[in-house]
């Protein structure tokens, strides 16, 4: 079951409304089976007793309302929908009402005209209330479908994302736009160096050290990617990796999601034992 | 060959390997106007002292601007203000120039690695480090040099965090700013400075205790260990006051950055760095302080880099070296499709 109560669509539906309405759907169902059996139990024809055939139209009757009643409130409504479908089930029972209470001995015409046309508009307008609900429905699940599709690629980003988004494009583009920059030397005018100048370079310290560390960095950076350094690039880097490690929270294929997580994990315990193992 | 080089507020630093041994050339990133006579120039030279003659000036250049400065009760001038190129010093660009230019030397081959390093973006300064990348870019490529740049935080966690796989936190406490970088399997995940460092701490020292900035810095350099105990009314006891104040506000702030992203759930260990984490004490408070965070990281262990002052230009040298066998073998692999 669907439950949009908040959905900023068209049609609306609560879940109370689609549990009352299953039960007046039932309800409906079995009345009008009830109705069918008195039918064929007490064999009703032309000239059966009234109170029968009154207990067998009401039923009948009632059973055809709330079946429709029950499907209206099944479905999601439009605005006025509830009130369309109250509207029409109170005009469709006040028209077995009136029959109920006309019956036998006030039963002939026009009486018998205006019960029948009262109680075929309250019919009518839940059969057509239910009708233009569904086409509705559809062309609105049709436009969800499309937002749906799009809306794959598409993140809901907060402000300050956005903020840092543009800094970083901006940054970007600043960044390539200097990139073809050529710096020209500027005319101090005439220098003279002092004579320790071309001596020594400055104070020097010499340390044991092989640099090791070279080897393992490369070895921890992956082989065909290029080295990222930068704090420009910390900030999309960062991101990334956030996304990745939020893969449970994206959508994805029942299969896809299970084999990501799987590796997700293998990965981490990998490299977490790595670290430990280092320490 | 490769070079690694370390620009810092205070000090450049090259490294370089030579046999078995890793050579870390240092100067002071500072300097000093003088004028100019023919016997100052004498005893400048008698003295070995580094120094330029322009527009009819001199300028003494690195460890000795200091020392000049404090004879002739003057204060020397820095080309570096909060980790970037001091937008205040109009002879910033050329003195910086000539430092890294003797600090580096002539490249050793046509298109030589070397790796700079540089600030993040500051997190709690309205400035970017664009402008001060670039330049040192392009000094650094006019010497025929072939550039990367690096961020501080990951040269520090290059340097001394390969025993767990370049993972980690790499903190380098410098003197304009405070680097922070969370590396994943050599992978930078978040990146920034803090525009604190030593040069915070001396000036608000020197403005509580009234002291000169450069006796501060003195006291600092000179065996000054931070403790829990210390005396009222003395530098180190304000010293200590106000490292415990830039330790806190960087924990904070670590706290805060790493809010706004996903941490791989491993355990990272801490390196420390930088020429502000040198005095005795530091590893033991800063240690306390990370633990009773509670931070959004689980931490493994926290060191300090056995030398803090050259873990930076270790780790750009050690990128410089991983980049230098890409190329070469990149070069192979060309030669041998050739």
């Amino acid at each position: 079951m669907d439950d949009n109560t908040s959905s900023p669509g068209v049609l609306h539906r609560g879940a109370f409304v689609y549990y009352v309405g299953s039960v007046i759907f039932v309800v409906g169902i079995a009345l009008l089976a009830a109705g069918a059996a008195f039918v064929m139990i007490l064999r009703i024809h032309y000239g059966s007793e009234p109170t029968k055939i009154l207990l067998t139209l009401i039923s009948m009757g009632v059973g055809a309302t709330l079946i429709l009643t029950g499907i209206n409130m099944m479905m999601r409504q439009a605005r006025y929908g509830y009130c369309v479908v109250g509207v029409s089930a109170i005009i469709s029972l006040l028209a077995l009402y009136i029959f109920a209470s006309n019956y036998p001995h006030n039963w002939y015409y026009p009486i018998i005209s205006y019960v029948l046309a009262l109680y075929i508009t309250g019919f009518l307008m839940l059969v057509g209330n239910a009708f233009a609900n569904t086409i509705l429905w559809m062309i609105a699940g049709k436009s969800e479908a499309v937002v749906k599709g799009e809306g794959e690629k598409t993140k809901i980003y907060t402000d300050e994302e956005i903020e840092r988004e543009i800094e970083e494009a901006t940054r970007k583009s600043i960044e390539l736009s200097t990139s073809e920059l050529k710096f020209k030397e500027p005319s101090v005018g005439e220098v003279r160096l002092g004579k320790v100048f071309r001596e020594t370079r400055g104070n020097t310290t010499r340390v044991k050290d092989d640099i090791e560390e070279a080897k393992s960095l490369r070895k921890a950076i992956n082989s065909g990617e290029r080295m990222r350094f930068g704090s420009e690039e910390v900030e999309s880097i960062s991101r990334n990796l956030g996304e990745i490690l939020r893969g449970e929270a994206v959508e994805k294929g029942r299969f896809g999601e299970i084999k990501d997580k799987i590796k997700g994990k293998v990965k981490k315990i990998f490299s977490f034992n790595r670290v430990k193992r280092n320490r | 060959m490769a070079k690694g080089l370390d620009i810092g507020t205070m000090n450049i630093i090259c490294s370089e390997r030579e046999e078995e041994d890793v050579i870390f050339t240092q100067q002071r990133n500072a300097f000093l106007e003088l004028e100019s006579s023919d016997l100052t120039k004498t005893m400048l030279d008698s003295s070995k002292v580094l120094y330029i003659e322009k527009d009819g000036k001199i300028f003494v250049l690195g460890e000795e601007a200091f020392k000049f400065a404090t004879i002739f009760g003057k204060d020397a001038r820095r080309p570096m203000r909060f980790g970037i190129i001091s937008p205040s010093e109009k002879d910033a660009i050329p003195m910086i120039k000539l430092i890294v230019e003797r600090v580096l030397g002539e490249p050793n081959n046509r298109s030589e690695v070397l790796c700079i390093s540089t600030p993040a973006d500051p997190i709690d300064l309205d400035m970017n480090t664009l402008y001060h990348k670039k330049i040192m870019e392009a000094v650094a490529k006019r010497m025929t040099y072939e550039t990367h740049v690096i961020d501080e935080g990951l040269g520090v966690i290059y340097s001394e965090l390969s025993d767990y796989d370049f993972t980690g936190l790499g903190i380098s406490v410098g003197a304009g700013l405070t680097n922070v970088t969370l590396a994943y399997l050599a992978t930078p995940v978040m990146s920034f400075s803090i525009g604190r460092g030593g040069d915070w701490i001396d000036e608000q020292v020197s403005i509580t205790t009234g002291l000169p900035k450069d006796h501060v810095c003195a006291t600092k350099e000179r065996g000054f260990r931070l403790g829990l105990e210390v005396e009222l009314g003395s530098s180190e006891g304000a010293l200590s006051i106000y490292y415990d104040a830039l330790m806190t506000y960087v924990i904070k702030n670590l706290n805060r950055k790493l809010a706004e992203i996903t941490p791989p759930k491993v355990e990272f260990p801490v390196a420390l760095a930088g020429g502000s984490v040198m005095p005795d004490g530091f590893l033991k408070m800063f240690e306390r302080k990370l633990r009773e965070a509670k931070l959004k990281i689980d931490i493994s262990n926290i060191k300090r880099a056995k030398e803090p002052l050259y873990s930076v230009a270790r780790g750009c040298l050690i990128a410089a070296r991983t980049h230098e066998g890409e190329e070469m073998e990149e070069g192979i692999i060309v030669e041998s499709a050739v």
